[in-house]
């Protein structure tokens, strides 16, 4: 088992628990052991506090660092907003003049940065840790003939410098896992397009979305898959909003990768909380009642 | 500018105060580099679905030293979608959304912000959470058999994000 700290950041843990309880089922029969990480704050988020003051954003998101540093751990995250923050932090205190105004801010509460932990985005565990080959081999409901069109988001890739996840032009990452779970990825013409949440006017991310949930829906695809839970409010509330605003009905099932993955794994769809999503993956119970293990529906 | 036939009034000022406080904040003076070539619009969301937002044009603005009219009440730069999409495509590192972040801490030292981004950095601040926690998402926490969230330390948090006088210089 490799040990990582876990940082579950703000919004899954307290808005999105299914997602959390996904993680700690999925993770665990990879070889990746989680270490709660005691004591740790919002990242800060990258969009509002940011916003307000860089030095408190960044001496805030060092605090959290220092916390694996202590344990002597890389940490990992689950929300593209914490890998913003967390990964542009250590990357900015690069800087040592950065760095030394930032531990100025740590004496105070007597600590100190020293950029010892890495940040890793929890979907890079599953293919640089773990790799596809172990995610194969755990699915035991394959999702043969399932088509998912896929949402990068932005910060799972952007900035590319910072991130280095994969290439922002033409990722493959999120095809590859999806691939391992026996499903077929579905790329659409608007796959590289935000969900829009951080933008503040009402027409740009309705248009937006509206655009994006319309060349998902070209591609008939059966759910919508993403890997950050401010995407995934925008795509299942959000489209709600959008359908009322457009008159259309996509109902495109927004589904947050891990959920996916323990489902393949074998946890019964009626744990996993999707009966709190506006739009349900229901076309799952179809895998469910053709191969279920036995004794697992319980 | 607008309407006026005033010779002065036709005379762009150069508000250098406002491009030396620009330029004390992190990442604030890489505007300098800009040579407006516009490779941040093209992919710009935001550009795309409403020509009121060009991340170029800001960079102009930042390097004439408009800030009046970036610095105001719905201020255009709260359409910015982070998606960092400027920042990926920028030949001379710009990187135009960390500019555009360090606009809006000048916002935010006059006090002005949309009501939504103001809430959530309010609860951030009293919290240490931008979502926070409740006795609902602690039942929902143990439906799922997750362990209790815990507080905080706000002592520390709020420490940390006091800023000191001395530290704007450089």
């Amino acid at each position: 088992m490799e040990r990582f700290a876990f940082f579950p950041g703000c919004l899954i843990p307290t808005r999105h628990p299914a997602m959390e309880f996904a993680i700690r089922e999925t993770l665990p029969k990879l070889g990746i052991e989680i270490v709660d990480l005691d004591g740790a704050s919002c990242c800060p988020d990258p969009i509002y506090f940011k916003s307000k003051d860089k030095l408190s954003w960044l001496s805030v998101a060092a605090r959290n660092l220092t916390l694996a540093e202590e344990i002597g751990l890389d940490i990992f995250t689950n929300c593209s907003g914490c890998t913003a923050t967390l990964s542009e932090t250590y990357h900015l205190l690069l800087d040592e003049s950065l760095k030394a105004k930032v531990n100025e801010r740590l004496k105070r509460i007597g600590r100190e940065y020293h950029g010892t932990s890495k940040i890793r985005h929890i979907v890079t565990l599953l293919r640089d840790v773990a790799g596809y080959e172990a995610v194969r081999e755990s699915v035991v409901r394959p999702l043969e003939g399932l088509k998912v069109a896929i949402h990068y988001g932005c910060h799972l890739l952007k900035p590319s410098r910072i991130m280095q996840v994969d290439d922002p032009n033409n990722p493959t990452v999120m095809e590859d896992l999806v691939s391992a779970l026996g499903a077929t990825p579905v790329r659409h013409r608007n796959w590289y397009l935000c969900c829009g949440k951080a933008c503040q006017s009402e027409d740009v991310p309705a248009n937006m979305m509206h655009d994006l949930l319309g060349t998902v829906n070209a591609e008939h695809a059966d759910i919508l898959c993403m890997i950050c839970p401010t995407c995934f409010g925008q795509f299942d509330h959000g489209q709600m909003k959008v359908a009322q605003r457009f008159n259309e009905d996509f109902h495109t099932p927004p589904i947050y990768f891990f959920q996916l993955l323990a489902f393949a794994q074998g946890v019964a769809y009626d744990k996993l909380g999707f009966e709190r999503q506006r739009f349900k993956p229901e076309c799952l119970r179809n895998f469910e009642t053709a191969a279920s293990p036995a004794g697992d529906d319980s | 500018m607008s309407g006026t036939s005033g010779k002065d009034d036709d005379v762009v000022r150069v508000d250098f105060d406002f491009r030396r406080e620009l330029a004390e904040k992190i990442e604030g003076n890489l505007a300098s580099f800009c040579y407006q070539c516009g490779a941040c619009v093209g992919d710009c969301p935001a550009t795309t679905y409403d020509d009121a937002f060009n991340p170029r044009e800001i960079m102009l603005k930042v390097l004439y030293g408009l800030g009046g009219e970036l610095l105001k009440d719905d201020s255009i730069l709260w359409y910015c979608t982070n998606c960092y999409n400027c920042h990926e495509r920028c030949p001379q590192e710009v990187k135009p959304v960390e500019v555009i972040i360090s606009l809006k801490n000048m916002l935010a030292d006059r006090g002005i912000y949309p009501d939504t981004v103001g809430k959530i950095i309010k609860t951030f601040e009293t919290t240490g959470r931008t979502t926070p926690i409740s006795p609902a998402v602690e039942k929902q926490r143990a439906r799922f058999g997750l362990p209790p969230l815990t507080e905080v330390p706000m002592d520390e948090v709020q420490q940390l994000i006091e800023p000191a006088s001395d530290e704007g210089d450089s």
